[in-house]
């Protein structure tokens, strides 16, 4: 029996992302749905403080970041428990405008059983607790984007 | 005295000048006491500690949890992963 089981998966890469290959990998034979949010860099952000972007450096802190993320995968699975499969990458290095840095896709047998919204909480989660920073490079110099979110203990 | 190894990250790791360090400290020492005892070591981490998140051995820590031995510790801002 191929793809029985209820696959997770993290990873930390300098690769490119392959949006085609994840998904395959978190379709069950009963999947009929998977809801896929990735994030590129942005080379133009108009909102908030319009400035440009050349490109921008991630780090991360790989074996917490890939602890986290399976955090992440457990909260989902507890709060949507039909979610079938769920894959999270981050994709670290220098990379530039129109790349994709990130992807979450969560799977289930249909889409109105919460794969929407479990793919919404896991890049927001991920944005929250998995230690990885990002140095935004651009015409105005370089500096290092920090977050706002100051994890809870036991998070 | 325990030997615990230290990781920084981002600003922090610009600021101290090095990725890793390893440092002696007391049995039952805190994370409050390793931030001012990394100060010292590394001055340019002054400020910057009160604002930094820790983790011992890949969980989130606070300043009032005990470090124990041979523990890895990091210290980082806050989290900006994700797109930009």
């Amino acid at each position: 029996m191929v793809n029985s089981e209820a696959p997770n998966i993290y990873s930390i890469t300098e690769d490119e992302i392959d949006i085609n290959g994840l998904v395959d990998k978190i379709t069950l034979t009963s999947t009929g749905a998977a809801a896929i949010f990735s994030g590129m860099v942005r080379g133009i952000t108009e909102r908030d403080d319009p400035h440009q972007t050349t490109y921008l450096e991630y780090d991360s802190y790989i074996p917490m970041a890939e602890a986290m993320m399976k955090q992440v995968a457990g909260e989902i699975r507890e709060r949507w428990p039909s979610i079938q499969g769920i894959a999270i990458v981050q994709r670290i290095g220098r990379l530039y405008p129109r790349t994709p840095t990130v992807l979450i896709a969560c799977s289930a047998a249909h889409r109105d059983t919460g794969v929407f919204e479990a793919a919404r909480y896991g890049i927001d989660r991920l944005k929250e607790i998995v230690p990885v920073w990002k140095k935004e490079v651009g015409p105005q110099g370089e500096e290092w984007v920090e977050g706002e979110y100051i994890p809870r203990s036991g998070e | 005295m325990n030997k615990v190894s230290i990781l920084f990250f981002a600003t922090l790791r610009d600021q101290a000048g090095v990725k890793t360090s390893m440092m002696e400290i007391r049995p039952g020492e805190t994370i409050a006491e390793l931030k001012d005892d990394l100060v010292k070591e590394f001055p340019k981490l002054a400020g910057l500690m009160e604002h930094s998140l820790v983790s011992i051995n890949h969980e989130y820590h606070f300043d009032e949890s005990v470090i124990p031995e041979n523990a890895e510790v990091a210290f980082f801002p806050p989290v900006s992963g994700g797109n930009s």
